[in-house]
This record gives C-alpha cells, sequence and structure tokens, in this order.
C-alpha cells in the first residue's frame, strides 16, 4: 500500500476516544501491509486519524510534514529498525518531543530498555488486545498533549521575555538619550572666565541622575552658581531635578525676579516647588560669584554639601541649617557673603558621595571628603575631585554608588 | 528596618529600628497609614535605634508631620541618635517637629 494513505473517522467507538479523535493523529510506521492494514482499521474505528507509513524513511518525512499527535512503530523493518528510527526522531530538533510507541511482538525486558534507551516511550505488543491498544494510545495522547501544551507555554514565555527584552532595550534607549540632553546641560569643564576653572565628576546611581548643577554668566562681572539634590533617586527624580534645573536658568531668573541673588532665588523656588505627596523635595545651594572683586554671596536651601577650600587656610562647609525646597512655604533664607583669594578652591557636591557607605554601614561622611580635599591641594583640581571618587569608592568596597554622586570643583587662579 | 507599634495614652509610638531611607519608605508609609487610620492624635516616631535617615527619610517625616497637622494631630521624635539629630538640625526639622528625650517629656508636652 503507497504511503501516507489517510482514513478518516469512522464510527466512535466511546465518547472519550471521539473526544480524542476530535484531534489526535496517529501515524503508522510499519513495513508489513497487513498488519500496517489491521492496525489503521482499528484505530480508525475507534475515531482517529490514521496516517501510514512503510518504512522509516518515509516515517520521517510524514512526521515532519503532518507533526501527528502520536506515533506508533514498528521495531522490525529493513533499512530503519523502529529503535534507529526513534533516535533519528529524537535528534530532529522539530520532531523530538514526539510520543513514540515501539510496536514488538517481544516482551523481554533487556529489549525494553534498548528501545527506552534508544527514544520510545512506551510499548505496544503486537498481540494487545483492543483494549490495551485503546488504553495506551489514550494514555499516549494524554501525554503528547501535555507535552505540546508545556511547548507551547514554553514558546509563549519566550515570546514575552523577547518582548519585554525589546522594550527594555528601548526603555533604555529613551534613558539614555534623556541622560545625554541633562548631559549637554552640564557646565563645560575648563577655563570660565577671567582666572576660574572648573572641573567635575558626576555618576548618576542609574543612567539617569537627579542631582544636578550649574555654573553660567550672569552678566558680564557674575557667575551663578548651583548644585540641586533630589530625595531620593531613579527617573523620577531625574524628571523633577530637570524641571527645577531648567527654572533656574539664568534667563529664567532674570524674567521672573530681575536678578540671580541667590535667597531670591530660593524664596521663589521653595514657593515653586512644594513637598510632593510622596515626600520628594530638593535640597538646592545658590552662589553668585562677582568676578572682579571674587566675592561671593550664597544661601542654601537644606543643602550642607559645599565647601571652601582655600589656598593657605583650613578648609570650611558653607551652610547653615536650613529648610529644604517645599518643607515650609514661609521659609525666609538668610544669604551669606565671603571674598575667595587667590587659588582658593570651592567645591559643590550631593550627598550621594558623602553619604556612600561602608559594608557595616557607616557613611563616609563629610569630614573624610574635607580630608580627601585637604591633601590634594597641590594636585590639579580634576585630579582632586577623582581622588575624592576613589576614596568613597574604597570605603564603600564598590564601584558603583547607591545615590547619585557629584562633586564640582571651582579654583581662582594664582 | 523594623517597626513595632505601641498604644501610650493619648498616642501611639513606632518603635523604629534599622535605617530610614530610600529603601525602606514603603514600610515606614504602612506603618504611619495604620496608625493614622486609628484616629491617633499623637504619632511619637521612636529613633532611638535608627542609626541612619537619608534625605529621602527626612522628606517622609516631614510629610508625615504636615500630614498629620491637616488633621489637627502632631508628630513627635524621640531620641535620635547623634548623628541623624545633626542632619535633622542642618535641615532645620526641630522647627516643624518637636524632638524629645523621654516619651513622659513627649506626652506632657502634647497634653500641655
Amino acid at each position: 500500500m503507497n504511503s501516507n494513505a489517510l482514513h478518516h473517522i469512522g464510527k466512535a467507538a466511546d465518547l472519550s476516544a471521539w473526544r480524542e479523535a476530535s484531534i489526535a493523529t496517529i501515524l503508522l510506521v510499519d513495513d508489513e501491509p497487513v498488519t500496517r492494514a489491521g492496525m489503521a482499521a482499528r484505530l480508525t474505528r475507534l475515531g482517529y486519524r490514521v496516517l501510514e507509513a512503510e518504512n522509516g524513511r518515509e516515517g520521517l518525512e510524514v512526521a515532519r510534514r503532518e507533526r501527528p499527535d502520536l506515533l506508533i512503530v514498528d521495531w522490525v523493518m529493513p533499512e530503519m529498525d523502529g529503535p534507529t528510527f526513534c533516535e533519528a526522531m529524537r535528534r530532529d530538533p522539530l520532531l523530538k518531543s514526539s510520543h513514540i510507541l515501539l510496536m514488538t511482538a517481544h516482551d523481554q525486558p533487556a529489549q525494553i530498555a534498548e528501545g527506552l534507551a534508544r527514544g520510545a516511550d512506551d510499548f505496544l505488543s503486537k498481540a494487545a488486545s483492543k483494549q490495551e491498544v485503546t488504553a495506551r494510545v489514550l494514555a499516549g495522547l494524554r501525554t503528547s498533549r501535555l507535552v505540546r501544551e508545556l511547548e507551547t507555554t514554553g514558546s509563549q514565555l519566550e515570546s514575552s521575555m523577547r518582548l519585554l527584552q525589546t522594550r527594555q532595550a528601548e526603555m533604555e534607549t529613551d534613558l539614555q538619550s534623556a541622560a545625554n540632553f541633562v548631559h549637554s546641560m552640564l557646565p563645560a569643564q575648563g577655563s570660565l572666565a577671567q582666572g576660574i576653572s572648573l572641573a567635575w565628576e558626576y555618576q548618576p546611581a542609574l543612567t539617569l541622575g537627579g542631582d544636578l548643577f550649574g555654573v553660567a554668566p550672569i552678566d558680564a562681572e557674575h557667575l551663578g552658581l548651583y548644585i540641586l539634590d533630589a530625595s531620593g533617586h531613579g527617573v523620577a527624580a531625574a524628571l523633577r531635578s530637570a524641571t527645577l534645573m531648567t527654572f533656574l536658568r539664568v534667563d529664567n531668573m532674570l524674567q521672573l525676579i530681575g536678578s540671580y541673588d541667590p535667597e531670591k532665588v530660593l524664596f521663589e523656588a521653595n514657593r515653586r516647588f512644594p513637598l510632593s505627596d510622596e515626600g520628594d523635595y530638593f535640597t538646592l545651594w545658590v552662589g553668585q560669584l562677582h568676578v572682579p572683586t571674587r566675592s561671593l554671596s550664597y544661601a542654601s536651601a537644606g543643602h550642607h554639601g559645599v565647601l571652601l577650600n582655600p589656598a593657605e587656610k583650613p578648609s570650611r562647609w558653607l551652610t547653615r541649617p536650613s529648610s529644604p525646597l517645599g518643607f515650609n512655604p514661609a521659609s525666609v533664607f538668610a544669604c551669606d557673603q565671603l571674598t575667595l583669594q587667590p587659588a582658593d578652591r570651592l567645591f559643590l557636591l550631593s550627598d550621594g558621595i558623602y553619604e556612600a557607605s561602608s559594608p557595616t554601614g557607616e557613611p563616609w561622611g563629610r569630614w573624610r571628603f574635607q580630608q580627601a580635599v585637604e591633601t590634594q591641594k597641590r594636585s590639579p583640581l580634576s585630579a582632586t575631585i577623582s581622588h575624592c571618587f576613589t576614596e568613597a569608592r574604597r570605603w564603600q568596597e564598590q564601584c558603583e554608588f547607591l545615590d547619585d554622586a557629584a562633586v564640582v570643583g571651582l579654583e581662582l587662579a594664582v | 528596618m523594623e517597626i513595632k507599634e505601641r498604644a501610650v495614652p493619648h498616642g501611639t509610638i513606632l518603635d523604629v529600628v534599622g535605617d530610614l531611607t530610600y529603601a525602606n519608605r514603603a514600610a515606614f508609609k504602612a506603618a504611619v497609614d495604620n496608625v493614622k487610620q486609628t484616629g491617633c492624635r499623637h504619632l511619637i516616631v521612636n529613633m532611638e535605634q535608627v542609626r541612619f535617615v537619608d534625605s529621602a527619610g527626612l522628606g517622609l517625616l516631614v510629610l508625615v508631620s504636615q500630614n498629620f497637622k491637616q488633621l489637627q494631630a502632631q508628630v513627635s521624635i524621640l531620641k535620635p541618635q547623634s548623628y541623624v539629630r545633626e542632619i535633622m538640625s542642618l535641615a532645620n526639622i526641630p522647627k516643624m517637629i518637636p524632638i524629645y528625650e523621654s516619651e513622659e517629656d513627649a506626652l506632657i508636652a502634647r497634653a500641655a
């Protein structure tokens, strides 16, 4: 008989067989036409869709084309016997999970073991009764269905994973481009104006940071400078910070309050950036430097990370107790003033650097930062800042910071 | 971070153990919400066992204090460690949230 002969469903033998038959396709691989026809008729009567192949090679072709739910394969066949056919099936990525019943006239344990070892799932005796054939076929089809469901679920999971990976990659690209935008708003390093140089190092905890800073000319004689620190970190903090950064642009301040006077800038910022419903807020330090006289006026809204590092005197923190933005709508911010000297350095830093914690939980602390810059007075400004980062990383025994870490340094020429 | 709730006359004490930080904010907020739902008029945050408060932790304390004030209730802080006290002082927290050295002082001050 030619291979692939198709026998359609006959009268259903029973309800469960009928249920199986509604979807089940069985491939018979046997070189003996009489045995094959007998089994095919039996299975057809049970309600299955039956495909036939007269040797292993044809069996593999039909299996690849039709993906049957179950295969019943004779052990003894010329060219490719049953166990060899099973091995070929298991090597094929498309067919390897197929359920195979090996049909044999023998039931010796050694033979059964060999058949199982070479890829068969179960055995069917050629002398099996109608009831046994029905039971083994039903059991095989149940297993086959479970395997296929698992494959489908696995494939759905894989495709969901691919989708998630794609989305994540898109989000990371978006974050990177937002980070690039924010980075482009940070001041350029090098010579600022008339003997004042600028260097900084910034390591956000994530791609996009929430601690930002700015240094920009207000007019021909004044420089405006600030550092802001958003509570928390991550994308939400970064977005809020970018908003405040835009608000703090010199042209915006001149338009809103007519100057860059630190206490007025803070008053206006405090009015416009209240504590959020989640308890998020900013600390902000603002300074205004009159370049010809080196006179610095400054005010702080809860930001305590600004250190004056004079060339010839001990360094000191330029801060006093003050409320962060949004803590108290009625806050008034005091402005202090000092005159910088040649070779003085001013460091603006975010708390991410001095709150870097050791493995035992002890923060690096402002005084260790102060020590680090004191010992580096003779080093170039950028090297001093790098040294601080190195020391903080050494303290926390890891390279990445858990919060945004920024150190900005200004140096007056000798 | 571990937080235990204790009822005291006319108030509730939250005994906080661990760091009050960005990473622990959800647990702290949940504990405060529980207390708020009881209609508590005086929440005392016992910070004796809190070693570190970061900027997010400070923001939460202020937010909780503002929310309680809106309900005509009060938040007090109890026995902060020196480092935490310094951080809070620099941010002017004592001007917004009273700090006490003993439960009795906190309860008397509220009653007065």
